[in-house]
């Protein structure tokens, strides 16, 4: 029997953990929260003593103001220490500060009644005026990792309710916005001008289960404590480390007992563990996304044929296996990835055909550049590819700053990037293309399609369901068929973890706005 | 102090203020931009900031100065020994650098010492007996190691002595998560858990900086080993290993003081590679992480604070020469 706990019987499992976490209430004293998730919650986690997570990199001061932003490690390791109005589990939006919440109808502003009871960690209540303080304060001061310029303005109604008004309807409030961005205590704060720079003990003070202990610069090594009065209720992981390792020792400290829990975007790792008595691998959604940035500007890649032709000269399925060593996931020339609720399966198709490739070329040599990490493998594996088609690929290795900002200036002929927040609302495919993308691996983009353009706007302000699933739809078919850029395969990671210390969970589209960790709070809370 | 050495401390004067000149400059010069942290590191995703936001960090940092003004500000801060905020870590630079310089100075200074005095000793083993089987073993052991890449011996020792034996741990300058004890049984221990968390990276360190002194000390033994005051001194009945020592050896100080000082100059630019393989906080891994995350502030601190290193090592080696030179006939004695 395979020792490997795949994403799809976490669905069966986990998710009944998350759920009963949800509608345990955790020791709050208000209103029961409106029940969007699951409902059927088995016996909770069991309480460990220690958490130790190896992570990537060193992500700052755990700050709304400071910390990183160099991956989502930093936004991540916030929501243990903050909270949000609303979260996720693996069905997606759930209550969580506010109890429950109604939406104006035109979409404008959205009314939310927060559970009572709630106290910071400092001991002050929890209210309403924190919450308009928080939308006030980040109109000044961004909260980096999501920046909420359509916000308007917050008026407090009572003293556990409050409107936000927004300057637009927009359809991934709830998820983008509400359930990313960190409430941060007024009485903390108020008299802070400087948050980039501000020091004091108290600038860590949130509402989520975890207290700041401290934090080793050096070593990129955070401790956190449970909060013991918690407003969900004690969270069943009594200290959480996390701290910096290497790549190439990532997965042996878990082996070696140095950590419990580590990630690898390596299929093999699976394989690695196979025999292990003790390790499991949990497997995402294939919320990673591997794909070329092509700038349809510059000739010869203003031709759509030409952009079909590179597509059907890639054998994506090898290129997949051969990088991530695991079995593929073609890439949907839609970009939403199978799997997840957005994902129109109905795309036109571009099986790998040579042949054709060459047909719509129509014998005409070219030659192309493409712009890639210097550690990226699939530059190797798409240039004979493209070779046999008569495409000569010239590889231009960048570090990753330096692409970024070639991509950024619009100095490009194909761009290759990696990079997640696929998974979440879809408004992403709205924002690459209108300029407004905040993941810098995922800015660059360019297409001038005004049809495209109108039903991202369309469907960022369309609140029904059915019909933004509709637009969205529509968007993937202009993206398949124009090609603005090309998508290789989608990726999932694999957490190896020890099973007698986390639980890992999976969350719908990933946390928050699109990050595939199993560091789901929820799996904090017992039933 | 001697005319040539006034003249030998304004000239590195003069070479001080053309490095902090270029230390400025050349962080300017990489492509990217220090906004752009987001592109540089980490699982996949990147920073989101908008124009307004920038902006406003531009005109924080004279980055949106022209580059005379951003020059003037940076004299200026440096002229009060404020080295600048760091961009990625959010702190201090001058904190960050003094948190990470002991480990590097631990490391690279006790690796340089062990490479040194090892290397001097395999040297002279090697280059007494020329073409003899000893020599021979360890100058073909010694061009293998010089041909090895730093990072191919760390991963090799990694994968032997962490990953397969255990015997070490696979990261980190010391154990994480302990609190430090003031008394002198807790200082101790902590002393022993450094000790051994650098022991491999101080291995890999040593292996790929001995080959050089080898190398060196190899040579000029062999090119003295039949001078006249070592035959004097056979003539006069003395060991050979009163000889090597006592007479030969210290003919091997100019060259291998030339190899130390420049090898010397070098250990505040810290380790690199090691430093990241291993993980070492040390200076190397600051300069890695501010690379990658465009940090000027850090960069320009990093290499103002290596190349004053080079400079400081230099000139000391210089001064070290004027006075060997004058005792140079002494030597041969």
């Amino acid at each position: 029997m395979s020792r490997n706990l795949t994403r799809r019987q976490f669905l069966q499992g986990a998710a009944g953990l998350a759920g009963a976490a949800v509608l345990s209430g955790c020791g709050a004293t208000g209103p029961t929260p409106t029940a969007i998730g699951p409902t059927a919650p088995p016996a909770g986690p069991r309480p460990v003593g220690l958490l130790r997570f190896a992570w990537w990199t060193d992500v700052g001061p755990p700050t709304p103001f400071q910390i990183s932003t160099t991956g989502p490690g930093g936004a991540v390791l916030l929501s243990l220490i903050f909270d949000t109005l609303t979260w996720k589990n693996a069905q997606g939006i759930i209550p969580w500060l506010a109890s429950s919440w109604e939406a104006a109808p035109d979409g404008t502003s959205y009314t939310f009644h927060l559970v009572e009871g709630v106290h910071w960690q400092d001991g002050q209540p929890l209210t309403a005026d924190d919450v308009k303080f928080s939308f006030d304060y980040y109109a000044h001061h961004l909260y980096r990792w999501m920046p909420t310029p359509m916000v308007a303005a917050a008026e407090v109604l009572g003293p556990q309710q409050v409107r936000v008004r927004l300057t637009r309807p927009y359809a991934a409030f709830l998820e983008d916005i509400a359930g990313t961005v960190p409430l941060i205590p007024r009485h903390v704060w108020e008299a802070v001008a400087d948050p980039a720079k501000y020091q004091g003990a108290d600038a860590t003070i949130g509402s989520g289960p975890f207290r700041f202990v401290s934090h080793d610069e050096a070593a990129g090594a955070y401790r956190l404590v449970a909060d013991p009065v918690c407003w969900r209720g004690r969270p069943t992981v009594a200290e959480w480390r996390q701290f910096t390792v290497p790549p190439e020792s990532r997965v042996e400290i878990v082996r070696q007992g140095g950590a419990d829990v580590s990630l690898s975007s390596d299929a093999s790792v699976r394989d690695l563990l196979a025999g292990d008595p003790r390790l499991r691998v949990f497997e995402t959604a294939p919320l990673s996304i591997v794909r070329l940035v092509v700038n349809p500007t510059r000739p010869p890649l203003d031709r759509k044929e030409v952009r079909q032709a590179i597509l059907y000269a890639l054998d994506r399925q090898r290129i997949a296996e051969t990088v991530t060593r695991g079995p593929a996931i073609v890439g949907s020339a839609g970009v939403v990835p199978p799997e997840t609720p957005w994902y129109n399966p109905t795309l036109k198709q571009y099986p790998y055909d040579p042949a054709r490739a060459r047909a719509l070329l129509g014998g005409q040599p070219l030659i192309l550049t493409l712009l890639a990490d210097a550690s990226a493998r699939e530059p190797d594996l798409l240039r004979p590819m493209l070779a046999a088609v008569g495409i000569t690929l010239n590889v231009q290795t960048v570090d990753a700053a330096t692409r970024a900002q070639l991509l950024t200036e619009g100095t490009f002929q194909l761009a290759l990037t990696t990079h997640i927040g696929v998974g979440g609302d879809p408004d992403y495919l709205r924002r690459w293309y209108a300029g407004e993308e905040m993941n810098t691996f995922a800015q660059g983009s360019i297409f001038h399609n005004a049809t495209y353009a109108a039903l991202g706007a369309q469907q960022a302000a369309t609140l029904d369901p059915t019909q933004r699933r509709a637009l969205v739809f529509r968007m993937q078919e202009i993206l398949a068929e124009e090609l603005p850029t090309i998508v290789l395969y989608h990726r999932r990671f694999y957490w190896v973890y020890d099973p007698a210390v986390f639980t890992p969970a999976p969350t719908a589209g990933g946390l928050m706005n699109g990050i595939p960790f199993p560091d789901n709070k929820l799996t904090l809370f017992g039933a | 102090m001697s005319r040539a050495a006034v003249r030998l401390l304004i000239r590195y004067l003069l070479l001080a203020g053309g490095v902090i000149l270029l230390n400025f400059l050349i962080p300017r010069l990489l492509p990217g931009d220090p906004l752009h942290v987001g592109a540089a590191e980490g699982l996949d995703s990147g920073l989101p900031l908008p124009a307004t936001a920038q902006a406003q960090l531009r005109a924080y940092y004279h980055l949106d100065a022209p580059l005379a003004g951003q020059l003037g500000a940076y004299l200026g801060d440096l002229a009060r020994g404020d080295l600048g905020w760091s961009l990625a870590a959010n702190a201090p630079v001058g904190q960050l650098l003094l948190d990470r310089l002991p480990w590097t100075l631990g490391l690279l200074l006790t690796a340089l010492l062990i490479a040194a005095a090892t290397g001097t000793a395999l040297g002279l083993l090697a280059g007494w007996a020329p073409a003899g089987p000893r020599d021979r073993v360890l100058v073909a052991l010694t061009a293998a190691l010089a041909a090895l890449p730093e990072f191919l011996i760390a991963i090799g020792l990694l994968l032997v002595f962490a990953i397969t034996l255990r015997w070490f741990p696979l990261l980190g300058g010391r154990t994480l998560f302990v609190e430090d004890r003031t008394d002198l049984l807790g200082r101790g221990r902590s002393a022993l858990d450094i000790a051994w968390h650098l022991t491999l990276p101080a291995a890999a360190l040593v292996l790929a900086g001995t080959a050089g002194f080898v190398l060196i000390a190899r040579d000029v033994t062999v090119g003295i080993r039949q001078a006249p005051w070592l035959i004097v001194a056979r003539a006069k009945g003395l060991s050979e290993r009163q000889i090597a020592v006592r007479h030969a050896l210290p003919n091997l100080a100019l060259p291998l003081l030339t190899y130390f000082g420049l090898r010397l100059g070098a250990v505040l630019g810290g380790a690199l590679v090691v430093e990241r393989v291993f993980h070492v906080p040390g200076l190397g891994l600051l300069g890695y992480e501010a690379i990658r995350a465009r940090d000027y502030p850090v960069l320009q601190a990093l290499f103002l604070l290596s190349s004053l290193g080079v400079l400081l090592a230099n000139c000391g080696v210089e001064l070290l020469y004027l006075r060997l030179a004058r005792r140079q006939p002494a030597l041969h004695e």
